[in-house]
């Protein structure tokens, strides 16, 4: 057994000691303070005018069911067109060719600079400046049979998303270090091959924390669509409202709907970042 | 338990003065206001006029009388078509006087003071081929979504289409009534439906451009809408509404957004049969 070391005479010794806890009063005390409001809020709701049967038997209601699935389909087709289009104008950009780094950046400029709603209008209305749309000679149609609601929304929230996409696509190509593009260029390799094997798949790593904030972005964003009568979660929720009345219920019952569907998706873009992540494993944990 | 005292002491001054002239609520009378909620939308009842961006309309016009009789402003206020209910239910207005159906099924939150009659009306592009209300069934016929127009859509389909072995009446949706015109412009419907008292101003804007198909096709009333609990403003309103009747300024507001046609003979509560 080891024996303390002899202290100086004069000094207690103070390693037997208890260690006391500091009390915390502040941290008890505002601890208390929000679980109080958080439960008086609690409270208020499950007193307030709702009627929360209406809440249980909407939730699974077979309408707003197949809105969920709408807006899954168009939040899923309308962030691939937006990535597709976003890789595109980033590789664009970044190009050194004058004409294609100018209509990019002029694309950018047109459906960022623009209310994603007004675009969604425009779409749905184009009827009215074209009314038959086609390729002359080969192929014709009614503009209104091509441009359904369905149509509409995907090219509204595609194309807006692909302008924002861009800049995130572009943020990720340039955190590539420099010299990775120089050495692909030394063993012979071309811009595009390049940027295929070598610049992309290290500029993935960048941009999934990104784009996985854009696309919880975009599963929300649909909702907008609900104005060109895309049935939609919020559609077909505010239908079912418009006919018994019960607004705060169905929102409700829309609003748990899109909470369920983010909290799946946190975790699956955990996995995605991993995925990509692969090479620098120990920076990403 | 001083809260309870006060009301029933607005309760009594009530029954009180219930046998003279009704009052208004001391509430409304200490503002010396009116708040008034209306959906702009729905021209000629009420919209932002396009030059002035004036709020006017038959509603509007009726409303400042109402208004100017009871000695009181109005402060005006917008929301979209479904959210008038709601925002009589939480207070934000104190009666809804905008275009509104009184419906059997709206009768659970609120009261209807009946003050115009209307009807769901079918119309298409004056080009269109048809010409009875029974060439539209197996179409498109598209309306405002938030209405209770889809439900009478249907109904009518059901009485009309099916038993003359026809197709039924496919209901498309819209999101207010020049949304549904623009549906209809550009083809996505072939026929549309809207309240009859909106179609002559919508025809004085874009003359020749539509085509109206047979007479409304459900009897119905436009009505001011108040809360359930609120018998004491309802009552003061029919009587000034009575008064606009009898003097012939209601029928001139009427005369004046050409729907003279659409009078009725006094106030009714809760009137209309669906």
């Amino acid at each position: 057994m080891k024996t303390a070391p002899a202290l100086a005479e004069g000094f207690p010794d103070l390693s037997g000691m208890r260690i006391a806890r500091e009390p915390h009063w502040f941290r008890w005390l505002s601890a208390a303070l929000i679980v109080l409001v958080l439960a008086l809020i609690v409270r208020a709701f499950a007193a307030g005018q709702i009627e929360w049967s209406y809440v249980s038997r909407f939730l699974t209601a077979k309408v707003i069911l197949e809105g969920i699935v709408n807006t899954m389909v168009m939040a899923v087709l309308a962030m691939a067109l937006g990535i597709f289009l976003g890789v595109v104008i980033a590789i664009m950009r970044l190009s050194p060719n004058p004409v294609l780094k100018t209509v990019a950046a002029g694309y950018t400029w047109l459906f960022r600079g623009t209310p994603l709603i007004l675009q969604l209008l425009l779409w749905f209305n184009l009827a009215l400046v074209f009314p038959t749309i086609g390729i002359p000679g080969l192929w014709s149609a009614r503009a209104v049979d091509v441009m359904t609601p369905f149509l509409a929304a995907l090219l509204g929230l595609g194309i807006n998303q692909g302008a924002y996409t861009s800049e995130v696509m572009r943020a990720g190509m340039l955190s590539v270090d420099i010299g990775q593009y120089e050495a692909a260029q030394a063993i012979g390799m071309g811009r595009l091959r390049a940027l295929r094997r070598i610049v992309l798949p290290q500029a993935m790593r960048v941009v999934i924390p990104p784009l996985g904030n854009e696309f919880i972005g975009m599963v929300k964003a649909t909702s907008l669509a609900s104005v060109i009568q895309y049935p939609e979660l919020l559609h077909n929720a505010e239908n079912i409202y418009y006919a018994n009345s019960r607004v705060i219920e169905l929102l409700i019952v829309a609003g748990l709907w899109y909470l369920l569907v983010v909290s799946v998706l946190t975790p699956l873009q955990m996995l995605l970042e991993r995925r990509f992540a692969r090479g620098t494993l120990r920076l990403a944990r | 338990m001083t809260r309870l005292s006060y009301f029933l002491g607005i309760a009594a001054l009530a029954a009180a003065t219930s046998a003279q002239a009704a009052e208004l609520p001391a509430e409304i009378k200490q503002a010396g206001a009116l708040k008034l909620t209306v959906n702009s939308t729905y021209a000629p009842m009420e919209y932002r006029d396009p030059a002035t961006n004036e709020l006017v309309g038959l509603d509007v016009d009726l409303a400042n009388e109402l208004a100017k009789r009871l000695g009181v402003k109005i402060v005006w206020s917008e929301t979209p078509f479904a959210e008038l209910i709601p925002s009589l239910q939480t207070k934000r207005a104190d009666f809804i006087i905008s275009g509104i159906s009184d419906r059997a099924s709206r009768r659970e939150t609120a009261d209807f003071v009946d003050y115009l009659g209307t009807g769901p009306q079918f119309f298409v592009m004056a080009e269109n081929e048809a010409k009875a209300a029974t060439d539209l069934c197996g179409k498109k016929v598209g309306t405002t979504r938030s209405t209770s127009f889809p439900v009478e859509i249907e109904k009518w389909s059901k009485q009309n289409c099916e038993p003359a072995g026809k197709p039924a009446i496919q209901y498309v949706p819209g999101e207010n009534s020049i949304d549904v015109r623009n549906q209809l412009k550009q083809g996505r419907i072939d026929a549309a439906v809207q309240g009859s008292e909106t179609l002559p101003y919508a025809q004085t804007q874009e003359p020749g451009k539509y085509r109206v198909i047979g007479e409304p096709f459900a009897k119905g009333y436009q009505g001011i809408m108040f809360r359930k609990d609120d018998a004491a403003l309802r009552e003061v309103v029919t009587e000034k509404l009575t008064a606009m009747i009898a003097d012939g300024s209601y029928k001139a507001v009427l005369d004046k957004w050409g729907l003279g046609g659409n009078a009725v003979a006094q106030p009714m509560l809760n009137a209309a049969s669906q």
